[in-house]
């Protein structure tokens, strides 16, 4: 997609929110903030690229519960988080929900823009990825019952005269319903 | 008097030897004879002896002669003749009516036969000699004399005498009076003259006020004995507590106070009957009386009366009086012992109460002598008038170097301030409690004193008396309390504050974060091609709000860990708890605790320290997030509220939604070293409540009806003055 990547901050604290913001803006970066996760649930782009850089600790919703309901919501950002002091279980639980960084502060400057550079980069390539997906299952979608069938044995590396063995088709009628997946499918 | 002396003489003076006198009446009364028979002696002598008066006085004499018998005969007193033998010659009825003897018995007896035997010899004597000397052993007119009545009994009678001589015989005529009425009056006369003087006597010895009671009744008894003639004359007092009568005075036959007499219980013996029944016991039967239990003594000391009175005041029996008398007791007697025994009761309550004023007055400086107090008074100058001892030790003076010096002679360092209160006291009038220090070489001394202005019957005052304790001690105990209380109430901030460590380095933390990345941003705009200055402008602006903010941050706790003398100042109720409120945010946020605020707007200002109520604050708060970190099946809620309580307080309340207190801790959990925390001291709520409580204000809990409790706590507002 064309969309910029922004980089995505929510912290209740203003000192913190005005001094990210004002960091991230200094390195050429579009920012948003927002004071609350409620705030950025309900005002965020449904499709973001960039990342978000999120407070565990905020009264009403936290910044581990954000991080779930982002993903329920099928909103994919990686997360950086930043912490005032960092406990091994939340740090764990924030790791394994996919944060891409867990940040104790004091936090200097290169660290955090180093790891919005890798959240980028990350978003990016899992953008791609995501991008790439989309485009294969278009094309499946546009083949036919018959063909999904040819294409999952011919995936398995069964050979023309077995397929038609086991679809109990002639050899030829496979062939040409090989030759109409690997076109739709774009196979070389 | 009827008859008068120069014709009774002249009558007497014809008269015959009477012996010698022949009855030519009917005989009916010798008087008559005799005095017809003179009046016929003198008629027979009138030719060869003729006196020139008689002779003169012949016609008149004859009719005098007359008039004397009818005198003698309506005379009243007795009219008797005698030769110089003393036999008696001539009576008139009166004689025999005064006597008691016939006539017949009487004529040609010896004149003694009329006298008591102690007289006769002296009659006898005396006539003898008045024969031979012409000296009378008696003067002649209005001679008090007894007579002897036939009956033995002695008769008080006035007596006149006159001497006559007829044919060279001496003859003697006496007229006697029975004045037994007249005596029997003027003893009454001297009688009660004397109860007069006994009941001066008593009056005058009761109003005197330099003697004792002993005295007094000493005084009493014997007056009594001596003017109603009494034996003897008690006085007991009753001592109402151990209720038995104690023998004050005995004055007479017995004056001993000790004995038997000495101690009669209420209600035993006449004595003590008196005083019980409340009612006087007399009798002029004593030897018979039942009341008198030794008849055998009276009978050997002749006692015939007593007279026993209870002597009352106001219905209240204050003694008794009592007397024993050899002689029956009139009724003059006994209205004379009515009279004085009033008096007497008075008497003996008014001593009383001297005695008790007396005794009052030595405890009144008995006490002010021995008092640990400082006693002292001014006149309305300032000098002293009078002071105590312990004054004089304080003072390290004696009394003749205090009385008449004032506080600005005595004690130069500290007059100013004892002077400005003694004229408060004065100008006011009324009493005032101060503390004054007294410096001494060795420290000031501190003093409680209480000055009050003295005043006289009309109001007017006229001295200032003052009463002080010496509280140096104290005071000194007070302070070391409070410096303990303070060590108590900094340890409990800091260890409070040191429970809400890593929140405050949070908020520390965050504004330092900001700082650093707020500098950086900054170089980065200064390093662009061309540098955005305004960016690089803003960012500076934030670094200087960021820092006050960390700056803010520490100097509340430093405030808070700063050991600060209490200070009072007009705080704004919302700005104080806001700052706690801060301070603990993050701890909230870290506990998953749902806090909301709701502070009344327009509150008052209260007096107070801030310091001190945002430890209450602190206290409560952080007690109330303990209390919640077990709660797991609910939102953790606190709940912080301001507002008014009423006229006069607003009202701080800080609620959780924990698990509550029990019942029966639930009034407990103000009491020091009572906690539930392993770590904790239990000192957070005591402390916090005297805080509380020297603001004048109270800080008490309450149950929640669902969940945990909630503890609140008021403060009085500023008063306009």
């Amino acid at each position: 997609m064309a969309t910029k990547a922004t980089i995505f901050i929510v912290d209740d604290d203003p000192s913190i929110r005005l001094a990210l913001e004002n960091l991230v803006s200094s390195i050429g970066q579009p920012v948003e903030t927002y004071a609350a996760a409620q705030d950025f649930l309900r005002d965020c782009p449904r499709n973001p690229a960039g990342c978000l850089v999120l407070d565990v600790q905020m009264p009403g919703l936290s910044g581990l519960d954000l991080q779930s309901e982002l993903s329920h919501a099928g909103i994919f950002l990686p997360i950086i988080f930043i912490t005032g002091h960092g406990d091994i279980p939340t740090t764990v639980r924030a790791m394994k929900a996919g944060a891409v960084e867990f940040l104790t502060k004091p936090v200097s400057d290169t660290e955090l823009l180093a790891a919005i550079d890798q959240a980028l980069e990350r978003d990016r390539l899992a953008r791609a990825d995501r991008a790439g997906v989309a485009e294969l299952r278009e094309r499946y979608d546009q083949l036919t019952p018959k063909e999904r069938e040819v294409m999952a044995l011919v995936v398995q590396g069964l050979l023309n005269k077995q397929i038609a063995i086991k679809l109990n088709n002639s050899e030829i009628t496979i062939k040409q319903h090989r030759g109409k997946v690997m076109q739709k499918m774009r196979a070389e | 008097m009827v008859i008068t002396a120069p014709l009774c003489f002249k009558a007497v003076g014809r008269t015959k030897r009477a012996d010698h006198a022949v009855n030519e009446f009917d005989g009916s009364s010798t008087i008559v004879d005799a005095a017809d028979t003179i009046a016929e002696h003198s008629r027979s002598m009138s030719g060869s002896e003729k006196s020139i008066e008689i002779h003169r006085a012949k016609p008149a004499f004859r009719e005098s002669e007359e008039h004397y018998r009818a005198v003698a005969e309506a005379a009243t007193d007795a009219i008797i003749t005698i030769d110089s033998d003393s036999t008696i010659l001539v009576v008139n009825p009166a004689t025999e009516r005064i006597f008691g003897y016939s006539s017949e018995e009487m004529i040609g007896q010896p004149l003694t036969m009329l006298m008591p035997d102690y007289l006769r010899h002296l009659h006898t004597a005396g006539i003898t000699r008045y024969m031979e000397t012409g000296r009378k052993h008696i003067a002649w007119a209005a001679v008090q004399l007894p007579g002897l009545h036939k009956s033995s009994a002695e008769i008080p009678l006035e007596l006149s005498f006159a001497e006559f001589t007829n044919d060279g015989q001496r003859f003697f005529t006496g007229i006697a009076r029975d004045i037994s009425e007249r005596k029997r009056l003027q003893d009454r006369h001297a009688r009660l003259a004397r109860h007069a003087v006994l009941h001066a006597e008593v009056s005058a010895a009761v109003s005197e006020s330099e003697k004792t009671t002993s005295e007094m009744l000493e005084i009493c008894a014997s007056a009594i004995v001596r003017h109603l003639d009494a034996a003897f004359a008690r006085i007991w007092l009753l001592n109402n507590e151990q209720k038995v009568l104690e023998l004050g005075a005995s004055a007479g036959l017995y004056t001993h106070l000790d004995g038997s007499h000495a101690r009669i219980p209420l209600g035993s013996f006449k004595i003590g009957f008196i005083a019980a029944v409340q009612k006087p016991h007399l009798t002029n039967h004593v030897q018979t009386d039942e009341r008198v239990s030794d008849k055998e003594w009276a009978r050997r000391e002749g006692m015939i009366s007593f007279a026993g009175y209870p002597l009352l005041v106001e219905g209240r029996t204050v003694g008794v009086m009592a007397m024993f008398a050899r002689q029956s007791l009139d009724q003059d007697a006994i209205e004379a012992l009515e009279s004085v025994a009033p008096v007497i009761a008075q008497g003996i309550e008014r001593k009383r109460t001297e005695d008790i004023l007396r005794d009052t007055q030595r405890l009144i400086q008995a006490i002010f002598d021995n008092s640990s107090a400082v006693i002292h008074v001014q006149d309305l100058d300032g000098r002293f008038v009078l002071v105590n001892r312990k004054f004089e030790e304080v003072a390290g003076l004696r009394s003749q170097e205090i009385l008449g010096k004032t506080s600005l002679d005595l004690f130069p360092l500290n007059a100013a301030a004892y002077v400005a209160g003694d004229r408060q006291v004065i100008e006011t009038g009324s009493a005032s409690e101060t503390e004054e220090v007294f410096t001494t070489d060795r420290g000031d001394r501190v003093f409680l004193t209480t000055k009050s202005l003295l005043s006289d019957e009309s109001g007017k005052p006229y001295a200032l008396f003052g009463i002080s304790a010496e509280i140096t001690e104290r005071k000194k105990a007070e302070a070391e309390l409070r410096e303990m209380q303070a060590e108590l109430a900094h340890l409990n901030r800091v260890m409070t504050v040191g429970e809400l460590a890593a929140s405050i380095a949070h908020e520390i933390n965050q504004p330092l974060a900001a700082i650093v990345w707020n500098a950086n941003a900054a170089l980065r705009w200064l390093a662009l091609d061309p540098p955005n200055l305004a960016r690089a402008h803003d960012s500076a602006e934030l670094i200087v709000r960021d820092g006050d903010r960390a700056g803010q941050v520490i100097a509340r706790i430093r405030a808070l860990l700063k050991k600060t003398p209490p200070s009072k100042t007009l705080l704004e109720v919302n700005e104080f708890i806001n700052e706690v409120v801060a301070l603990t945010q993050t701890e909230m946020v870290q506990h998953g605790i749902h806090l909301r605020v709701v502070l009344a707007n327009d509150l008052p200002t209260v007096p107070g320290d801030r310091v001190q109520l945002q430890q209450v604050m602190l206290n409560l708060i952080v007690n109330a997030v303990e209390a919640m970190l077990t709660v797991e099946d609910r939102e953790r809620a606190l709940l912080i509220t301001s507002g008014r309580f009423d006229d006069s307080a607003v009202r701080i309340a800080v609620s959780d939604n924990g698990p509550g207190i029990h019942p029966e801790k639930i009034q407990h959990v103000f009491d020091a070293f009572s906690t539930t925390k392993p770590e904790g001291m239990g000192m957070g709520l005591a402390i916090s409540r005297s805080i509380v409580d020297a603001h004048g204000g109270r800080l008490w809990i309450e149950a929640n009806e669902q969940h945990g409790v909630t503890f609140q706590f008021t403060l009085p507002i500023a008063t306009s003055d």
